[in-house]
């Protein structure tokens, strides 16, 4: 039976298929958001696909003692491995096709990361993995900000003053954390020209991140995907409030919804809207306050909160993407000839 | 038993919600016991590691006479025979399924013969056992009156559960928990606050004790336990088969972390898929009219497709002892919706015709 492994673009909730390739008995938590990714994620990619996964909650709790939930296949790979892994499947797919050994079809290698595997430890191996334009392999990062596996300590995708096992709030001093979230799709879209899709998604927003996931396998070449997922666990919060966050995370305009495709930008889903003045961005204390990380929060943490994601829409180039502009003196470098080389005329 | 010469005993628990609550529990007990001059130690079990929100965890609390036989008596990381079990939340009463391959195992698995299970409830004795499995032992149940108590893992919800069941202790134990120990344990605890040792004499006053003998309780729940394979069946570089496509994952059900369950009203449901496409534990079937029915196997009870159900009072999540069995139900609709419906109504508690609602609101979603 021929399997048609072309990958359209959903185009709405009824649309999206019913095949289940990430069946139930998983080890999470209770309202799971990362494993409602690793649920949509295969969905999308459909069943010719092999997945990777470094160590993390989506590797522990999915198949710890000898038992497994994956329809597709499945293969552990250490921490900070995930981009190496998916690059060395993906080349040892095309070699072995180009031999003959394997039928020459499309297969999905997608690997995936948690935000310590990916924004920590394995970034390296994710921006070399980005450069390898000849090989189709796909990273996916789902960040549940914190290393959530081992109960909870602090990841460079910990958000600004957070409680987490390494930085508990104490008497003599309130917040033991106060550095800003990595950019991890903004950094590696802007220094990963070759790479020709990257995306921040949010399970949230169930068929945007499949058409994410798509269209990152369909375009090929490495591409990578970052998902925001709220984790009941670490964040402390109600298991059935786990879409309520995502949903607040966008529209407080904390976590923006944006894909690069081939260079190009589009904000997509309601950060679009926001960024259209369609909608107006929710106050932060909206989602702060849901979550028990946030409860030593007084009003002086919160301003301070609101007046960074602030700037991630007033200061930046191209908002919640690239964190930098020019000076107001230097204004014209935005409007700078944009013609090529043999087409510029001489300035005067 | 007078002669004892250590004591250990277990708390089971929702992983995450009361972890700080099982900690304080046997922190306390050892420190009750301290003020005698006994020894003792508290630990968590290594297989619930990492803990997740719901799944059935267990802690213990060992107390003994003096070092040698708290030594003596310490279990590795399991004791496979405690003296006491306490369940703080009485849909553990249940089963417990802690991970793949464990199996569901009766709650009054690992208690000794005449042993006691204390369970926080606000159901009766008889309630509590028609949901355990039948027992093949006797053994004292004990209800000590509230509510489970759920926190997260960085605020704890102090309502003083701990030091009722501290209280409840020092009445089924008072050899190795005195009820002045034990109010002792608890005023440090509170660093001095007075509630804290009243509510160890309301824990030890109002708790409900009521012998369970050999024979009694159910045989309804599912029996589930596994060979485990050893390291001579299992295939080189550990190899698992995949799950074949529309299977479910035989060796690890999870539905021992519900507390709640959700109930579909079918008359209500618009087909919108959210509850479906939401759901984190992929619980949901489609039947061949398009409605999504749970798959009581599989649902593990997080609540998620009550909130993102666009409907009001669609899908409504009720306390899982109000069910014997995981038996789907999509089926009694499809036979009879009348009946259904008045099940629905009973069971859940709202209204299975909207119209018969008070003015109905938007959506659902928010409470």
């Amino acid at each position: 039976m021929a399997i048609d492994t072309a990958l359209p673009q959903i185009k709405g909730v009824k649309d999206v298929p019913y095949e289940e390739l990430f069946v139930s008995g998983h080890r999470t938590c209770q309202g799971c958001e990362s494993a409602l990714v690793m649920r949509h994620m295969v969905k999308a990619s459909g069943p010719r696909t092999i997945v990777l996964g470094s160590t993390g909650c989506m590797y522990v709790a999915n198949t710890t003692y000898y038992t497994t939930p994956w329809v597709v296949p499945w293969m552990h790979t250490q921490l900070g491995a995930s981009g190496s892994a998916a690059l060395g499947t993906a080349a040892g797919l095309k070699v072995l096709m180009r031999k003959g050994k394997l039928k020459n079809e499309k297969i999905n290698v997608i690997a995936f990361c948690g935000d310590g595997g990916g924004a920590d430890m394995g970034l390296g191996a994710i921006s070399a993995t980005l450069t390898h334009k000849e090989y189709d392999c796909l990273v996916l990062l789902y960040d549940n900000e914190s290393y959530a596996n081992t109960d909870i300590q602090l990841s460079s995708m910990t958000p600004y003053g957070a409680v987490t096992t390494f930085s508990p709030s104490g008497e003599k001093k309130r917040l033991m954390h106060t550095r800003w979230k990595k950019n991890v799709p903004g950094m590696l879209a802007a220094g990963h020209p070759e790479s020709r899709y990257i995306a921040a998604g949010c399970a949230a927003y169930a068929v945007d991140l499949m058409n994410k996931i798509r269209r990152a396998l369909e375009l090929g070449g490495p591409t990578f995907v970052h998902t925001l997922d709220p984790c009941p666990k670490g964040w402390d919060y109600h298991p059935q409030y786990s879409q309520e966050l995502g949903h607040l995370a966008v529209e407080c305009g904390i976590w923006p919804l944006y894909e690069v495709v081939d260079g190009v930008c589009n904000l997509t889903g309601p950060t679009r809207q926001i960024a259209e003045g369609r909608k107006k961005r929710k106050p932060v204390i909206e989602y702060l306050r849901r979550q028990g990380r946030f409860a030593h929060f007084v009003d002086e943490d919160v301003e301070h909160f609101q007046a960074e994601v602030d700037k991630m829409w007033t200061d930046w180039l191209i908002p919640g993407v690239i964190p930098f502009t020019v000076p107001a003196k230097d204004q014209a470098l935005l409007k700078i000839d944009r013609k090529p080389l043999h087409e510029q005329t001489k300035s005067a | 038993m007078a002669d004892e010469k250590s004591i250990s005993v277990e708390v089971v628990y929702r992983g995450i919600f009361q972890k700080t609550l099982a900690q304080r529990i046997c922190r306390s007990i050892v420190l009750a016991s301290r003020k005698k001059g006994h020894t003792g130690t508290a630990f968590s079990r290594y297989g619930d590691s990492p803990e997740r929100n719901g799944v059935p965890a267990k802690q213990f609390a060992i107390v003994a006479v003096d070092e040698i036989e708290l030594e003596a008596s310490m279990a590795k990381y399991e004791p496979a025979v405690v003296d006491i079990s306490v369940a703080v939340d009485d849909t553990l009463v249940k089963g417990v399924e802690s991970w793949a391959w464990y199996g569901r195992q009766p709650i009054w698995k690992p208690i000794r013969e005449g042993g006691t299970l204390l369970v926080t409830s606000e159901k009766t004795p008889g309630e509590i056992v028609a949901q355990s499995d039948r027992t093949p032992k006797p053994y004292t149940l004990g209800i000590v009156p509230g509510g489970a108590s759920f926190a997260g893992l960085w605020v704890y919800k102090d309502d003083h559960t701990d030091y009722r069941v501290l209280g409840a202790l020092a009445k089924v134990a008072p050899r190795w928990l005195p009820l002045e120990a034990a109010k002792q344990a608890a005023l440090d605890l509170a660093k001095g606050d007075r509630s804290a040792a009243a509510s160890v004499q309301y824990g030890y006053d109002a708790t409900v004790l009521r012998q369970v003998g050999a024979g009694e309780g159910t045989d309804g729940h599912e029996k589930l336990q596994f060979t485990k394979p050893g390291w001579t069946t299992m295939r080189p570089g550990i190899v698992v088969d995949a799950r074949k496509p529309g299977q479910r994952n035989p060796q690890y059900k999870k539905y021992t972390a519900r507390t709640q369950r959700p109930v579909v009203n079918f008359d209500t449901c618009i087909k919108c898929t959210m509850c479906w496409l939401d759901c984190p534990d992929e619980c949901f079937e489609v039947t061949p009219e398009g409605h999504y029915e749970v798959v009581y196997e599989a649902c593990i009870g997080c609540g998620i497709c009550a909130q993102v159900c666009p409907v009001k009072d669609c899908i409504v999540m009720v306390d899982e002892l109000k069910f014997a069995d995981n038996r789907d139900r999509w089926q009694d609709w499809k036979k009879d919706r009348g009946a259904y419906n008045t099940w629905f109504e009973k069971v859940s508690g709202v209204p299975a015709d909207p119209k018969a609602a008070a003015p109905a609101s938007a959506a659902g979603g928010d409470d």
